[in-house]
């Protein structure tokens, strides 16, 4: 056994060599910037607007139009452009407006379509957790996942938008924003630090906007996955009202809060304009904010509740506690990797204008650390235990698409690779540490996806951003680009490591005492008997499977052996 | 017990009074909002009392025991490396004095996370409490 777990390390290493080798190249190969060309000289604007009367004269007819466009090649001419004075017909300032414009609605769009995508996300999850949790709590884990959305985007929505992104105001590609601009602020030191939004609660007065609305849509959908961590942590033994009131209370403010610290312009981003740290919190799509916050609250309510009866024996060994649908659990992962799609490249908050066009980058590091991850818990499962482990293979390309997200806007291909790789290998070793040593029942492997590769994913930033990305030549209010240790930047790294400490010091810590509270006033976990009789019907009323028969489960899963 | 109609109705209750509550938080500075915002701070308590009056129904569970002493020093702890990373912010200009604080403070809070806390929540008695006063009930396995 020694041998081979010698072999596994020894091969993973050098295969990190060689990856690693691979980025050395590939930053050597990069090529200088080189400056745009010289902007041809703008014609007169007496010219441009003859040229385009001249242009509306040979636009097609209304009779050329009705004939149909088969090839579409006349429709969508000057005509479409809307004029502010029809007697004048289409002038500069018109054709200005209406790009201004279709470059919001081409930022909408794509922001809201990814939105979208994030959302389809809820399905992935319940049916990963659904999957791996025993049949007699199949309607139990479904339910969890369905009423958590409706639990987040409610609280969301009175209140947690609002400490999200209440000061946010200035992102350029959705309009501006500038009606969330109200940051509560605190001056520590000499320096104003941003602890949380005002602007937004219900969505009412003057955040009734249009680009308000679509930020809104973006940041819930976020939020929402960040909420059903929780839920595959504590699923088969969470009292239905405690998860409730847990998941409305961390969509109102535990995530808002960490989230606003993050991007809504709070103190985390602030840590490059105040404090001189790199460019500031970076967390392109939220390793941090979505997956580690999710990720700690996980563990801190898994500990309170206590792990499932069967899984620990008397001398403190674990039992296997196999799911009922691993193919539940493969089409999920699945799912969940395509709704990545719109979680990482959709954080960009648009398709035009300000480095979006990183778009496609983005897109490619995501698919390339779902791969690596995946090979990496194959192997790793394969090589150490013999087979390749259907779950911890799910787990994989989860885990590695939970590390990517927050560098995905920042890394190569290759240091995508080698994010998604590591973070393979980590979460297995995270599942047997978070079960072996912590002795925290975690049965769908949650806070080591999310929890530990959140982290690594926050970190991995401070290391391998590789300093081309540029969104509008800034990032957090500091000119350049976001750079990490390994190029050169390792005051980067130390804002990552501040993130960090904050999502294990404070981000875990309130999410323990707020569920703590919920545990003295409703009581975390359900009773042995229904426990054991499986939660579907004393908390759902109704089987999930109906039609399956009854068997006794082993004596040790009863927790009498 | 398992879910009940009073579990329900108190849900209802908080989630009323938590809509009203931030209806006053939003509101505030407008006279009406301040009354507003009493009434969901009031309807919020009726609601936890009410939690709390029906707690004792749901009968025996298998959470372990804990160290109420323990959880207290372990979030304390954790809480604690924060405050040795954000100190290193103010204490040194220089990177790499930071870097070190930053590591330092998390090497303390997971002290306090993986260390001290599971060990606070019945890490050492997990799978002693057994569940032999409940009959072996009937689990659902597809009947293949």
């Amino acid at each position: 056994m020694k041998k081979t777990r010698f072999r596994v390390v020894f091969g993973f290493v050098v295969g990190l060599l060689v990856l690693a080798s691979c980025l050395g190249v590939a930053h050597s190969q990069t090529a200088p910037a080189t400056a745009p060309a010289a902007a041809a000289p703008a014609p007169p604007t007496g010219s441009a607007d003859a040229e385009l009367k001249d242009a509306t004269g040979k636009a097609p007819t209304m009779m050329q139009l009705q004939s149909g466009d088969p090839g579409g090649t006349i429709t969508g001419t000057i005509n479409d452009v809307p004029a502010a004075d029809t007697k004048a017909g289409v002038t500069l300032p018109d054709v200005a407006n209406q790009v201004g414009q279709n470059k919001i609605a081409v930022n909408f769009t794509w922001t809201l379509i990814t939105g979208f995508l994030v959302m389809f996300m809820q399905a992935g999850f319940a049916m990963v957790e659904s999957g791996l949790f025993r049949v007699k709590n199949a309607n139990h884990t479904y339910m969890m996942n369905f009423f958590v959305y409706t639990c987040g985007l409610f609280a969301y929505w009175i209140i947690g938008f609002a400490i999200q992104m209440g000061g946010a105001a200035g992102n350029s590609n959705l309009g501006g924003l500038q009606s969330l601009s109200s940051e509560h602020t605190v001056s520590i030191f000499g320096k104003m630090w941003g602890l949380w939004g005002q602007s937004g609660m219900f969505l009412a007065g003057h955040t009734y906007d249009v680009g308000v609305m679509v930020i809104f849509l973006f940041e819930m959908v976020f939020m929402d996955t960040a909420l059903t961590i929780v839920t595959g942590a504590c699923a088969e033994r969470w009292k239905f009202l405690a998860f409730a009131v847990s998941s409305v209370i961390m969509g109102a403010i535990t995530y808002p809060l960490f989230g606003n610290w993050a991007w809504g312009g709070g103190w985390l981003a602030q840590l490059g304009t105040n404090v001189g740290l790199g460019k500031g919190y970076c967390d392109f799509a939220g390793s941090g904010v979505v997956h580690a916050v999710g990720g700690v609250t996980a563990l801190a309510v898994s500990m309170i509740v206590g792990p499932r009866i069967g899984k620990y024996n008397r001398d403190g060994s674990s039992n296997p506690i196999i799911g009922h649908d691993i193919s539940a659990v493969l089409i999920g992962c699945f799912i969940l990797a395509f709704g990545w799609f719109g979680f990482n490249p959709g954080s960009t908050l648009g398709a035009s204008a300000n480095g979006s066009l990183r778009i496609g980058t983005i897109a490619v590091d995501t698919m390339l650390a779902g791969c690596t991850g995946t090979i990496g818990a194959i192997l790793y499962m394969w090589a150490l235990k013999g087979k390749p482990d259907a779950s911890m293979s799910g787990n994989g390309i989860l885990a590695g698409l939970v590390a990517i997200t927050a560098p995905s806007g920042f890394v190569s291909p290759t240091g995508a690779c080698i994010i998604g790789l590591i973070a393979g290998v980590l979460v297995c070793v995270s599942c047997s540490f978070v079960e072996n040593v912590l002795k925290v029942d975690d049965p769908v492997g949650a806070i080591s996806v999310h929890g530990t590769n959140g982290l690594w994913g926050v970190l991995s930033v401070g290391l391998l951003a590789d300093g081309t990305s540029n969104y509008g030549g800034s990032w957090n209010g500091v000119t350049g680009s976001v750079t990490g240790l390994f190029y050169g930047d390792a005051s980067q790294l130390v804002a990552q490591l501040v993130g960090i400490s904050t999502l294990i010091g404070v981000i875990f810590t309130l999410s323990l005492v707020i569920n703590l509270v919920i545990e003295f006033f409703i009581g975390q976990r359900v009773s042995i008997e229904s426990e054991l009789a499986g939660l579907d019907m004393p908390e759902m009323g109704q089987l999930g499977y109906p039609e399956f028969v009854f068997r006794p489960e082993p004596a040790v899963l009863m927790g009498q052996a | 017990m398992a879910a009940t109609k009073s579990q329900g109705s108190y849900l209802a209750l908080f989630w009323t009074a938590i809509t009203v509550l931030c209806a006053g938080v939003a509101y505030f500075a407008e006279g009406f909002g301040k009354l507003v915002l009493v009434i969901g701070l009031v309807a919020v308590a009726m609601s936890l009392f009410g939690f709390l009056k029906i707690k004792p129904e749901e009968g025996e569970t298998a959470t372990p025991e804990g160290l109420a002493a323990l959880k207290i020093a372990g979030i304390f702890v954790a809480l604690g490396g924060w405050f040795v990373t954000i100190a290193g912010l103010h204490i040194t200009p220089s990177v790499p004095g930071r870097l070190v604080f930053a590591l330092v403070g998390i090497a303390i809070s997971l002290v306090g996370v993986i260390g001290v806390l599971p060990v606070a929540f019945g890490k050492k008695t997990v799978g002693r409490k057994l569940t032999a006063s409940f009959p072996a009930k009937a689990s659902m396995e597809h009947s293949r």
